[in-house]
């Protein structure tokens, strides 16, 4: 498990998609990351007194053989956010668009298919 | 595995899900490109939900579900979500600007 700052994780992660595009997954997890440097007791405590708890996002990527990590922080989670949406974008390119058109499409060659099967029984 | 239908379903219990157990509560993704198909996870160790797709539309309300979770995460589970934040300033933005000119 490599831990990663936040651009080197996402270069990683680019890299990730790019190599498994013709066979592999890759999976992604999001998880509360609470700094671990105080335990639970501590925590409730700190909770009703109302201090705030710094809150870590912990985001882990792995293509099955290889995993890596980061750690986005409160001030972080924005910009990371829409550096992750970017490259998922990008990269998720083989799923199904589908349109509307398609559709329609579909419907006006099936009424056609139907008529020319009327007429033949007809005659 | 309970796999969900509906993606508002599957949106609001993750949600909650994670509201009530936000320690042990994940979210993950896998994507195969290979085959175009992606699959939403959301556990706490004890309850589990999936959602599966493999259309670009559910992609981009996945997005949506990134930023949900990255915001409870980062900031707090009683953070405010900020889809419903996003929606008020897309609402209150048109308004402000508003149609000055007088014909």
């Amino acid at each position: 498990m490599v831990l990663l700052q936040l651009d080197t994780f996402l270069n990683e992660l680019t890299s990730m998609f790019e190599k498994s595009t013709e066979k592999g997954s890759i999976w992604v997890t999001l998880k509360q990351d609470v700094a671990s440097l105080k335990s639970k007791a501590q925590r409730n405590k700190m909770r009703t007194v109302g201090s705030s708890i710094k809150y870590r996002c912990l985001v882990r990527a792995t293509d099955g053989k290889k995993t890596i990590s980061t750690s986005v922080g409160t001030k972080d989670h924005q910009r990371f956010q829409a550096s992750y949406a970017t490259i998922l974008k990008a990269h998720m390119t083989a799923l199904k668009k589908r349109e509307r058109k398609d559709k329609k499409k579909a419907v006006g060659t099936d009424n056609k298919e139907g008529d020319l099967k009327k007429k033949p029984n007809k005659a | 595995m309970v796999y969900i239908t509906s993606w508002d379903e599957f949106v609001e219990k993750s949600v909650q899900l994670f509201q009530a157990d936000p320690e042990s509560t994940r979210y993950s993704v896998k994507y195969r490109h290979c085959e175009g198909k992606l699959v939403l996870k959301v556990t706490d160790n004890r309850e589990c939900l999936k959602f599966k797709t493999e259309t670009a539309q559910d992609a981009k309300k996945m997005e949506k579900l990134n930023n949900i979770f990255f915001t409870l995460m980062a900031r707090g589970p009683d953070a405010d979500i900020s889809e419903a934040a996003g929606k008020e300033q897309a609402e209150a933005q048109p308004t402000k600007k508003g149609r000055g000119r007088k014909q």
